[in-house]
Order: structure tokens, then sequence, then C-alpha cells
């Protein structure tokens, strides 16, 4: 079992992950279909459609949390050797079970189209809810304890009401004939958007006030550093909203067009909204700042990493590294240690790759620029420097692992970090091998051209919750300190780029301008961030 | 295809977004034996608190024993929602206490404590 310790830690994550969005599309669904999409506002077709996708994302969700159950019971099973009876008994278990339970009732129920369904979906709705909020930190605290179960109730159905309910909405505006009753129900989900974003706020500040509880929890702790991530995406969710609504306002008799424009701009807050979601579930998996008043880095610790200092381009030989023990071993010592400390040659390895990283970035953004503003042909292949660094991602961020290390290349998959690396060079390929077809006219089609900002907005998610096991909780911040805005920026990078090939050729030249300026400036800012990265 | 393409984007999107370790839930606020600490044999109480509610009948502790075998302890009635507690008879020697902690939401966590016994 000790093999598979860290990768099905990783999995209890991802599954995590997987049922708090699915959980928020499903409840979306539901709330969209009872406030929204009513016999009145909507098109028969339409509210037939946004019911059948309601009911697969309900479907999902109770394969999901299936799965999740199965993870739990398998790891306490045979890591911990606890008899079936005692996991099937237990509270987060029997929790597991009524979110299945109602998932399935209400897929069966959307599929049956039975009458009564209106008020049963809302109802099962609501178990849903309360099943995933006795998953979550509220539920095993021991001050204030239904307050903050409270606080994460409304926190879920706010994100499940805006962020959960915006796909259903641009399902009705793909299957809506109908321009004015449809611009009346864009401005229905505006209000309910914006009553949602009130109640999401509220409850969040609510639980920072508990689970941070003070400025240093806020930027000086792991927990802190992404709620601050989770505040700069909605920050970006509400410019673009605020931009929707007034376009709405704009609407009046010419919908049509600007309809596509919100439909355009709906899809990057239905993205960064998810994202906002999926470090959500990251946060389940953190301690609360508020618990750690020892772990907390002083601004005078984070100025004397953070400030600029000349990148070192010299790396130390593979064998000044310290020497690692068997991978059993390790696994089974950083199962409870949390991993263990870089000495001064793993850090200047370490700085090393991240320096030489920060070139690679930084030149391709730069190209990047020359490409669309200075017509420099040759700039265009700027998309191959990134294999170059993929590549560098696979000889090197794992020294102990195959090809420089004695770990072999399926047996170093045991640790999540190796593994990770490895699905990152993997995605770095595939957009660099897209991106430049496409640059370079190789590839003409529309859907090879979003790859690069999907895969851009997926690895920023990735490194937003990408985690270093050193070991030591401050280390861990301060190395989390520079991935944050870098993952930040690739997100803003992604969902910039999608926006402006998603526009009409024809729209507004100047929108599109702004966000062709915005994504090379992101690379470009990657590219400094990781020059700047540091260990010591 | 488009209903894969999407699909499979946002299936990516969910792995690559959850790829935290779930390392730090229950986390231990307070000990005995200490970390690093000394204590007098051969009776040895153990008493672990943390920050959260745990689960007693679904929590283990194991015991390294001086000579690397390991022993697992059994956890005695919990005295208060967030605490582990045991007792062992321990010769004198270095001694590492594992910990695997399930809170009441699930969460699993684990951490060592290395003590000596004189």
């Amino acid at each position: 079992m000790i093999w598979l310790t860290q990768d099905f830690d990783l999995l209890s994550v991802l599954l995590r992950a997987l049922t708090l969005s699915l959980e928020a599309l499903t409840v979306g669904g539901v709330l969209f279909l009872l406030v929204i999409a009513t016999p009145a506002m909507a098109e028969a077709g339409a509210r037939e459609a946004s019911s059948r996708f309601a009911g697969w994302a309900a479907l999902g969700l109770a394969i999901a949390q299936i799965l999740s159950a199965a993870e739990s019971a398998a790891m306490l099973m045979g890591g911990s050797g606890l008899s079936f009876h005692e996991v099937v008994t237990a509270d987060f278990f029997i929790a597991d079970i009524t979110i299945v339970v109602a998932a399935l009732l209400l897929f069966l129920l959307t599929r049956l189209r039975r009458g009564s369904s209106r008020f049963v979906n809302p109802l099962l709705a609501m178990v849903i809810v309360a099943g995933s909020v006795a998953l979550s930190h509220g539920a095993s605290r021991l001050d204030h304890r239904f307050l903050l179960l409270a606080f994460t109730t409304a926190h879920h159905l706010g994100s499940a009401a805006w962020i959960g309910a915006m796909p259903f909405l641009l399902v009705t505006m793909r299957r809506s004939q109908e321009t004015d009753r449809l611009h009346a129900l864009v401005q229905r989900f505006s209000t309910m958007a914006m009553i949602s974003v009130a109640v999401l706020v509220l409850a969040g500040v609510g639980m920072a006030c508990f689970y941070i509880g003070s400025w240093a929890g806020l930027y000086g702790t792991s927990y802190g550093l992404l709620v601050l991530a989770k505040v700069y995406l909605l920050f970006l969710i509400l410019a673009l909203g605020g931009s929707n609504y007034f376009l709405l306002k704009r609407t009046r008799g010419e919908a049509k067009p600007l309809l596509m424009r919100l439909r355009r701009f709906s899809e990057a807050e239905i993205g960064l909204g998810f994202t906002a979601i999926l470090i959500g579930a990251s946060l389940t998996s953190q301690s609360p700042a508020a618990d750690m008043p020892q772990d907390r880095l002083t601004t005078h610790e984070i100025v004397h990493r953070l400030g600029w200092k000349q990148p070192s381009l010299t790396t130390p030989a593979f064998a000044q590294l310290s020497r690692r023990v068997s991978l059993k071993a390790e696994l089974e010592s950083e199962s409870f240690t949390g991993g263990s400390p870089n000495d001064a040659m793993d850090q200047a390895w370490s700085e090393y790759n991240h320096h030489w990283a920060g070139v690679i970035v930084l030149t391709a953004g730069v190209f990047a620029f020359c490409a669309r503003f200075g017509s420099r042909r040759w700039a265009r292949n700027w998309p191959l420097l990134f294999i170059g660094l993929a590549v560098f991602i696979l000889l090197r961020a794992d020294p102990e692992a195959w090809p420089l290390g004695p770990r072999s290349f399926w047996g170093s998959f045991a640790e999540a970090e190796v593994l990770e690396h490895r699905v990152f060079a993997l995605l770095i390929t595939a957009f660099a091998v897209f991106e430049w077809a496409v640059e370079t006219g190789r590839l003409q089609s529309r859907r090879a051209a979003m790859v690069f900002p999907a895969l851009c907005a997926i690895g920023g998610a990735f490194l937003l919750t990408h985690s270093h096991a050193l070991g030591n909780a401050k280390e861990e911040t301060l190395t989390e300190m520079s991935h944050g805005p870098i993952a930040l920026f690739g997100i803003t990078a992604g969902w910039s780029r999608w926006v402006e090939l998603r526009l009409p050729e024809r729209d507004d030249s100047r929108i599109r301008r702004v966000l062709s300026w915005i994504w090379p400036v992101c690379l470009v800012l990657v590219g400094i961030v990781l020059l700047n990265y540091r260990e010591s | 295809m488009k209903k894969i393409v999407i699909s499979a984007a946002f299936g990516l999107i969910c792995l690559f977004s959850a790829s935290r370790l779930a390392f730090a839930h229950a986390m231990l606020v307070s000990s005995t034996p200490a970390i690093n600490g000394i204590v007098h044999g051969p009776g040895v109480a153990v008493d672990l608190k943390f920050n959260s509610r745990v689960d007693g009948k679904r929590s283990r502790l194991i015991l390294v024993l001086p000579n690397g075998a390991t022993q697992a302890l059994a956890v005695t009635a919990q005295p208060a929602p967030e605490e582990l507690t045991a007792r062992a008879e321990l010769e004198p020697g270095a001694y590492t206490l594992r910990w695997q902690a399930v809170a009441a939401d699930g969460h699993i966590s684990r951490g060592e404590v290395p003590f000596k016994v004189q």
C-alpha cells in the first residue's frame, strides 16, 4: 500500500475537486431551472436542454462520489487495516453515500420528466449540498462549528447559483430563438448572479475570519495565499461579469451580435469560476492559517526571499546532490514527515532549473510580442522554445529519478511530485506543438488554436495547486509564493487568449487588441518571476 | 466530437487542479511525549491533541521501536473529540510514534513524534 500512498493522497484531493465542481454544476442547474428558466421565461426546447444537462451533471456527480468513497475505503482498509464495517459506518462515508443517492435520484427524475421533479429536485439539491458541507473543514472544527457549517453552506449555494448556473445560461442562449424573451432571461440571471456574489463573498469573509484570523495568516501561510488567489480570480470574474452587465444594458434592439460577445465573455467567466472552485478543493486539504501561528512567514522573511537577485546559470554536478534513500523507505517516511528539506546543493540545482526555465519563457514571451506587433516572421516559431522547457523538466526536475537518477521511469511515478512534473512536460509539449502549427499557418483549424489557451489555463490551475513536500511549512509557503503568481499569470494569459480567439473577427477591435497584449505580457512576467526564484 | 473535447478539457482541468497532497488536515497541536522529548518508562502514556475532531475508532497509532520494528498501539476511549490516547510498556531507547488521524470530515493526515524513553 505504501507504493500507492502518495498517489492515493493526490487522488483523494483530485476527486474532491471533481465532486465540488460537479456539485456546483448540478445544484446550479437545479437553481437555474427553478428561478431563471421557468416555463414562463424560457422556451420549451431550452428548458429541456438545461434539464438534460443538469441530469448528466448529477450522474457525473454520483459516479465521482462513488469513486471518492471507494478511494477512502481502499485507503483505510488497505493502509490502516480497518474492516469494511468500520469504514461504511463512518460519518464521512454516510455523507458520501447520501450525495450518491440524492444525485442518482436527481438524474432519474430529469430523465423521467415528471412534473413533480420541479419540487423534488430542489430538495435533492439541498441534500447534496448538506452532504458536501459535512465533508468540509467546518464539520471537524472544535469551535463555532454550526456557524462555520452555515457559512460553508452559503458559500456552496452562492457558487452554485453563480458559477454552476452559468453553463446553463449558455445552453439556454444557444437553444433560444426569441431574442426579447432571451434578453429578459439573461437580465434575470444577472440579478441572481449579483445576489449570489454577495452571498458568496459574505460567507467567504465570514469563513476567513475563523480560518485565517489575521493579516499575517493571509499573507504568511499557504492557506492564506490560496485564498488570495481565489480573491484575484473573483476580481477577474467580476470584471468580466461587470462588462456583461453593461453590455446587456446596450443590447436592446440589436441583441443578436452583442449576445454573442456576452457568450464569449461568459465562457471565460465559467473557466475562471471553476478554477476558483478547484482552489476551494485544494483549501480543504490545507490546514487553516488560524491553526498555524508558529508557521507563518514574517514580512521580513518574505521581502528577503522575494527581493531581486542575479539569476544563477551554473549548476552543481549531479554527484554533489544529496543521496536519497530507497524509494520505498522515502515514501514510508514522507507519508509521516511530509518530505525532507533540500540541502544547499539541491537548492542550487533547483534554482538553476527555474532560472533557465525563466530564460526560455521570457524569450518566448518577447518573441510572441515581436510576432504580433513587429511582424517578424521568424518570431512566430516562439512556441518551439517550450519544447526545450519540457525536455528540461523531464531531464532535471527530479534528479533522483530516470534518466539521471537510479529510480526507474515507471517506479518513480509512485512519487506524486514526479508524476506532476511529467504531466507538466506532456502538457507543455502538447501546447507548444499545437501553437507552433497554428502560428506558422500549418494548422488552420479554429479548434487547434484553442489548445494553447486551454492548456495555458489548465497548466496555471495545475501549478496553483502543485505542492512541494519539503517537510517545513514556511519553506513550502515561500516556494508557493513564487509559483502562485506564475500560475495566476498563466491562467490570465490562457483566458485572455481564449476570449481574443473566440470573439467574432468583426467585433470591437479595441477589446481584441487589449486582449492580444495581455497574454504575451503575462508570458514575460512569468519569465521574470522564474528568473528570481530562490530556495534560500 | 465537440462534446468529447469539452468533456475532456473539463476533466483535465479537474485532474490537474487537484494535485495538492492531502497532507495537512487534522494537525497535531500538542503531544505527550513531546516531539524529541524524554519520558520515563516503562509505563508511557500517549496523548495526542489535534486542531480538529478526530475519529478515534478509525485513527491509528504505530510505534517504531529502537530496533526498527513497528508495533500498533490500541487507541483507548477518547477523553475529548480532538484527542487520541494510548498506553505502552517501553524499554529505554529511541522511539518514533507514527500517527494517522481520520478527521470527522473523512480526511486522513499523518505525522510522527520522535521521543526517548529513559
